[in-house]
This record gives structure tokens, C-alpha cells and sequence, in this order.
């Protein structure tokens, strides 16, 4: 009797102190995002200065972004062109370096370090570095000089702008995929290889039965992670163009910002829930893709 | 790139939280009291016996900032106020606005780019100094310690919602050991400019700068008798000919290889330029006197400052820094006598001599301290040329979309600048947005 009280009081016990370590991230979830997430839901559907009270104005705001806010559409089609160009190379450059890397490579750990480096770097500190180099009295253009060539504009033509911004950020990502690339190479159990390698296969073959079906998880992971990280670029621009020139390089986000610091906090919050839709169609996507696999 | 979103999330965040809870969070401040203050007097120092407030001052003069210089004298003459003072700079200073304005614990005094006054006097957001000044400022009537052009800009209808600190108003900067050696003349007109230009720019260096902003639109437009809205701020006036002629004439250097597009890839400021001679001239406010002898020691007596050529008329946007009390302040009184103190005539002296930035007062414009002599630029009293051009200096127009019409012209400019568009397209269809937003 007496143990069976104490046995229950333990479990309540511990049953309390796990809820309490519980609260304190669904707490902070519930104050900090679900809370505010609520309430720009409401704000999207109004037209709100902050200060005098919010008039709702239905879906007028997402109708709005859609058939008249040419900028809106040029954020988008950016913000698509970003992610399109930069998945494309960003984790074909990572699976290359990292089946680079994956031979027997001396110095291999590195190299390792050294194309991850660039990802531990703050943001601010890369793209500033990006546009001393970039810019039209820039080093690259310094460098072109020497063959007659330019200046160019490349950060300042609106035809370049937006590739520089592409080039700089894959530069600044691809160490990423290219670690994660080269953990699940080394995860890839030698004997696969060695089986086909007895059925004779030659090594374009091994990479295509072999490596890419075992790899599948991974690239599920990099492309879906890469396209939401993608979505949401900020800093780069901001840094590089700040938008600029003539809106050539206005993502998503930026414009959302920029709505925010016009105090346009109703139409801003419909930005941020076209946003949210898109992310939620990638996220659910890798969700249904993993799914699928077990 | 994932920590773009995750800013933004949390701003949200914090102007959600700000919003729901802002009439119980005014509980953490209410270190406030002083309420027992009889009101209405001017800085008469009958002290009553007053609990003690401390106040905080949002600065965004950064490294050069006089502010913090005037603090300890400040508090030794008022024992019961105690000075906080949070240093921001420009762009961060106008995100926490945003955010604290619309729904915040906002700061007691601010000191506010003039040109983000037409975004929050409609809304409320700042006390009508009358209330605490009863029209007099250090014992002198508020109208005559200022000249007519800043007292209109400090004016919102009929609320004074800014004591004016410091002027901007543009003028031209130019290289005179340049000039000297080629045997040219200060150009007082645009036809002037164009031919000067030339010179000076034949070997592809010593150009004009080329800004696309409204500030420097607005000066060519003011400067050809044309303006940025119409009288009554309904529709633009940028598109009509004056105008256009005048951006033409801007545009026009750049086509001629006069003119430099300094574009924000770049960065902000044009100082890089001035130091490897490929800017010869520009146009800019008082305050960049400060920067280029911080950033360009070593061209101590090359440049100079003139009035900026023009066409039919002197003109120049108006803009500088006031001081704005928020109306959630809880110290309102205290903020009114902090503002008084920096006002007075030493503490407006001081501003000029630790930032550069041309002091708002009359009395300190005139001051021998102020009006004086500067080495670096040969000698020159350069604060004169900027005296001179605030008496014919317009400040942007006061309406609520105004941010909006900075942001659709600048980026006509733009495209200008790039020959995506010819000068009356860019602005005709620049208008047509002005137009709508005004509209609706």
C-alpha cells in the first residue's frame, strides 16, 4: 500500500516536472509565434497603421497584391528566379564537391572546414564583402579592366543584379549541402559497391544504382530545406541592392519589410501569409515525400 | 537566409504583443510620477518639491553625437530628472519607431528626421509641444527664435510637434584647387553648370554627382519653379513641364558624361568618390561637412560650398532633425524641459561644434562660434551658404502617404538613371502612382 502511493506520487512527480519542462517551449511558442501568427492573420484581413484602429477590408489586400501591385508580382517572379537558379546549382555544386571529397583525398577534414567556413559566417559580413567586390568600382571590375572589359554594373544593372545576388549566395550556401552531401556518402555501406562492382558495373554506373537511390533522403532534405531557406532570403539583398535598381532584385521578404516600414502592417501581414502558404506546400511536400518512403 | 523571416516574425511578434498588451505594460515604466507638476508654466524654476523621473532620449547622431555631451550639466540643474539615452542609427531608429509608436512603451524624447513627420503626425503619434511651451522657448517666444521656414516645418496644422535642432538644406560642394588650376568659375546657373561640368569632366574623372532620391530631385524641381505635389497635396506636380525640364537638365549631365550615378552598390555615401576625384561636385546638406572631414582628413582646403546653380530660383528640399515628445509619453514634462535645455543658445553651439550638423536656432546661426571661419574648407564661412538656402528651402510635403510618393519617385529616378524609361514616361507614370495612392 505504502510503496504503491509513493510509486504513484513518483509518477505524478515526474509526470509534473516533465510538463513543466514542456511548458516553458509551448509557452513561448503560444506568446511569440501561434499568438502573434493569430493575430496577423487578422491584421491581413484589415487595413492597419498600428496606431488608429483596424479597418477590415476582407481579402481585399490579397486581391490587391494579385492584380494590382506590380512590385508584389516582381518580388515574386525574384524571389522564384532565386530559388529556381540557385537549387539548381547550389546542391549539384555541394554533390560535387562532396564526391570530391569523398575519395581519398589528402588533407580531406580541410576542405571539409574550408567550403564550410562561409556558412558560419554572418550573412552581413559575406554580402558586404560581396559588394566591394561587385560593385561598379569593385575588384572584379578592376580585374576586367586589365582586358578592356566593363565597368559592369553588376550590382547596379538591373539585368545583373539579380544573378550576382544568385552567384553570392550559392557561394555563401553550398558548404552546407556539401557536408551533408559527404556524411551520407560515408554512411553509403561499402559492400553495395563491392557487390556491384563484382556485377560488373563501371563506376557512371555504381554512382547511378548506388549512390543516387541511397542518397534520396538527403536530397529530399537538401531541396525541400534549400527552397524554404530560399523563399525567405533578406539579408543578402538587403546588404547587396537593398531591392535595387528599379525593384530588379525585391524579393518576398524585403517587400514585406519594406510594407512593414511604411506602416502598411495589414497589407505586410497578407505578404507574410502568401509567404506562409507557399513554405506550408514545400514543407508538406517533404513531409508526404518521406512519408511515402517508410 | 533563414534568419530574414525569423527578424520578421519577431518584429511581428513584438508589435502584436505591444498591441494586445499595451495598457497593462505601461506598469513597468511607472517609475514615471511628477504628475503633480503644476502644468502650463514655461522652465520657470520655482522647483516644486518633485519626485524623481528619469527620461529617456532616443539619439541617432551616432559616434558624433552632442547629446550625451549636455547630460551631466542637465541633470546637475534638475536633481529630480535622471537622463537615459539609447543611441540607434538611422535606419534602426526608424524600424523601433515603427514598432514602439504604433503600440509601445514609446521613449520621452526623439529626435526625428524631419522627413518622417508626415508619417506619424497624422497619426497621433506626437505631443503638441504648445501644451508645455505656452509658445515661449528659454524665455523667448517660440516665433522669433527661429526663422519663418523652420517654424512652418516644425508646425502640423495647428500643433507644434517639433522643436527644430538641427537644418539640412543642400547646397553644391565643390573641388576649388580643381577648379583654380582649370581657370573655372563657381557656376551660378544651370547653363553655367552644364559648361563647367564639361570642363571638368573631359578626362572622365571630376564629375558631378548624380543621386537618385527625392532629395535631390526636389532640388532641380524647386530650383525651375516646379514642385514635387500640388498646392493643396492631392495630386503630383512632378510630371508637369517645370518639373520635367528640370530632371531633364539632371539626367541630361548623366547622358553627357558630365554627371556620375552614384548608385547604392556603392554605398550610402559619396565620400569614396570625393577621395579618388571621381566626384568634382556634388550637392548636399550641412551636415555632410562633419562626414568628409572625418572621412577625407587629408583634402583638408579643396573643397568649398556655394549656393547650388539653378534655372529660375534658389530652392532646396528642408529637412534636419527636431526634437518630438511621443504623446504615451509619461514624463511629458521632464521631456519639455530636456528639449528647453538643449534648445538653449551653448548647447546649440555645441551641437554644431561636436556634429557639424547647422544649428536650428537664430541666435546660434548668428553666434561667432557658429558663423565662423573653417579651415578645412580654405577658410571659407560655410555655414552661411546653408543659411542662405534654408530662407528658400521647402520642406517635403506634409501628408500621411508620403513615404509611398519618396518611394515612387525615387524610383523614377532610378530608372532614369539606368534608361529603362525617358525623363517624362519615368514620371508621368510615376504620377499616375502618386495619383492613386492619394487617391485611395
Amino acid at each position: 500500500m505504502t510503496t504503491l502511493t509513493s510509486h504513484m506520487t513518483m509518477r505524478r512527480r515526474r509526470t509534473l516536472i516533465a510538463m513543466a519542462f514542456i511548458a516553458v517551449p509551448v509557452v513561448s511558442s503560444i506568446v511569440f509565434l501561434y499568438g502573434p501568427m493569430v493575430v496577423s492573420a487578422w491584421w491581413s484581413l484589415t487595413e492597419y497603421n498600428g496606431i488608429e484602429p483596424a479597418k477590415f477590408v476582407g481579402l481585399d489586400n490579397y486581391v490587391k497584391l494579385f492584380t494590382n501591385d506590380a512590385v508584389f508580382l516582381k518580388a515574386l517572379r525574384n524571389t522564384t528566379a532565386f530559388t529556381f537558379f540557385g537549387m539548381l546549382i547550389g546542391p549539384t555544386l555541394g554533390l560535387l564537391t562532396a564526391l570530391m571529397l569523398n575519395q581519398k583525398v589528402r588533407l580531406q577534414s580541410f576542405f571539409r572546414t574550408a567550403y564550410f567556413l562561409p556558412v558560419m559566417t554572418s550573412l552581413v559580413v559575406t554580402a558586404t564583402i560581396w559588394r566591394m567586390l561587385l560593385n561598379r568600382n569593385g575588384l572584379l571590375n578592376d580585374f576586367l579592366a586589365i582586358f578592356g572589359v566593363g565597368p559592369i554594373g553588376w550590382l547596379s544593372d538591373p539585368h545583373f543584379a539579380l544573378p550576382s545576388i544568385i552567384v553570392a549566395s550559392v557561394w555563401q550556401g553550398f558548404g552546407f549541402e556539401t557536408v551533408i552531401f559527404l556524411a551520407a556518402l560515408q554512411a553509403i555501406p561499402r559492400d553495395l559497391y563491392d557487390a556491384a562492382a563484382v556485377d560488373g558495373a563501371s563506376s557512371l554506373q555504381q554512382f547511378r544504382h548506388v549512390t543516387l537511390p541511397q542518397l534520396r533522403p538527403v536530397l529530399i532534405f537538401v531541396y525541400i530545406v534549400g527552397i524554404i531557406g530560399s523563399f525567405q532570403v533578406f539579408d543578402q539583398v538587403y546588404v547587396m541592392t537593398g531591392g535595387g535598381p528599379v525593384n530588379s532584385t525585391t524579393t518576398l521578404v524585403l517587400y514585406l519589410y519594406s510594407r512593414f516600414m511604411n506602416l502598411r502592417l495589414g497589407y505586410a501581414s497578407a505578404i507574410a501569409y502568401i509567404l506562409f502558404a507557399i513554405l506550408a506546400v514545400f514543407s508538406f511536400l517533404q513531409w508526404w515525400l518521406f512519408r511515402e518512403r517508410d | 537566409m533563414r534568419k530574414g523571416l525569423a527578424r520578421i516574425l519577431i518584429l511581428v511578434a513584438v508589435v502584436a504583443l505591444f498591441a494586445a498588451g499595451c495598457s497593462s505594460s505601461s506598469t513597468e515604466t511607472t517609475v514615471a510620477g511628477g504628475t503633480e507638476t503644476t502644468a502650463g508654466g514655461g522652465s520657470d524654476t520655482t522647483e516644486v518639491v518633485q519626485e524623481p523621473v528619469t527620461i529617456t532620449v532616443w539619439d541617432y547622431y551616432g559616434e558624433s553625437s552632442p547629446i550625451p555631451e549636455i547630460i551631466p550639466d542637465f541633470e546637475a540643474a534638475n536633481p529630480n530628472i535622471t537622463v537615459k539615452v539609447e543611441s540607434l542609427d538611422w535606419d534602426t531608429m526608424l524600424e523601433k519607431l515603427n514598432v514602439v509608436l504604433t503600440g509601445g512603451t514609446p521613449p520621452d524624447v526623439i529626435t526625428l528626421d524631419m522627413t518622417w513627420l508626415p508619417s506619424f503626425a497624422p497619426l497621433g503619434a506626437f505631443a503638441d509641444l504648445n501644451e508645455f511651451s505656452g509658445g515661449q522657448l528659454n524665455g523667448q517666444p517660440v516665433a522669433d527664435a527661429y526663422s519663418a521656414g523652420a517654424l512652418k516645418a516644425m508646425q502640423y496644422g495647428d500643433e507644434t510637434l517639433a522643436m527644430l535642432y538641427d537644418f539640412d538644406v543642400y547646397a553644391l560642394y565643390y573641388r576649388a584647387d580643381v577648379f583654380d588650376e582649370m581657370g573655372l568659375a563657381v557656376p551660378t546657373t544651370w547653363d553655367e553648370l552644364n559648361d563647367v561640368a564639361a570642363k571638368l569632366s573631359a578626362d572622365g574623372k571630376y564629375q558631378y554627382a548624380y543621386m537618385a532620391d527625392t532629395f535631390h530631385g526636389a532640388q532641380w524641381i524647386y530650383e525651375n519653379g516646379g514642385s514635387l505635389l500640388n498646392a493643396d497635396n492631392t495630386k503630383a506636380a512632378f510630371a508637369e513641364p517645370e518639373a520635367v525640364e528640370a530632371i531633364e537638365q539632371y539626367a541630361g549631365m548623366l547622358n553627357a558624361g558630365t554627371a556620375y550615378w552614384w548608385s547604392a552598390d556603392e554605398g550610402w555615401e559619396v565620400t569614396p568618390g570625393l577621395k579618388d576625384d571621381r566626384i568634382a561636385m556634388f550637392s548636399d546638406g550641412a551636415y555632410y561637412m562633419g562626414i568628409i572631414k572625418d572621412a577625407a582628413p587629408e583634402m583638408e582646403g579643396k573643397w568649398r560650398v556655394a549656393p547650388h546653380p539653378q534655372s529660375k530660383q534658389p530652392g532646396s528640399y528642408q529637412g534636419g532633425t527636431g526634437l518630438v515628445i511621443p504623446k504615451e509619453s509619461k514624463n511629458h514634462e521632464a521631456a519639455w524641459k530636456f528639449i528647453e535645455y538643449a534648445m538653449q543658445l551653448d548647447n546649440q553651439v555645441k551641437l554644431f561644434e561636436i556634429s557639424g550638423a547647422a544649428p536650428a536656432l537664430t541666435a546660434a546661426l548668428e553666434d561667432a562660434r557658429v558663423d565662423a571661419e573653417d579651415p578645412y574648407f580654405g577658410g571659407q564661412k560655410t555655414l552661411e551658404v546653408f543659411k542662405q538656402a534654408m530662407e528658400t528651402s521647402t520642406p517635403f510635403p506634409y501628408v500621411r502617404e508620403w513615404t509611398s510618393i519618396d518611394e515612387i519617385f525615387t524610383l523614377a529616378m532610378e530608372e532614369i538613371a539606368i534608361g529603362d524609361k525617358d525623363v517624362a514616361t519615368a514620371l508621368s507614370d510615376a504620377a499616375a502612382s502618386v495619383d492613386e495612392t492619394l487617391g485611395g
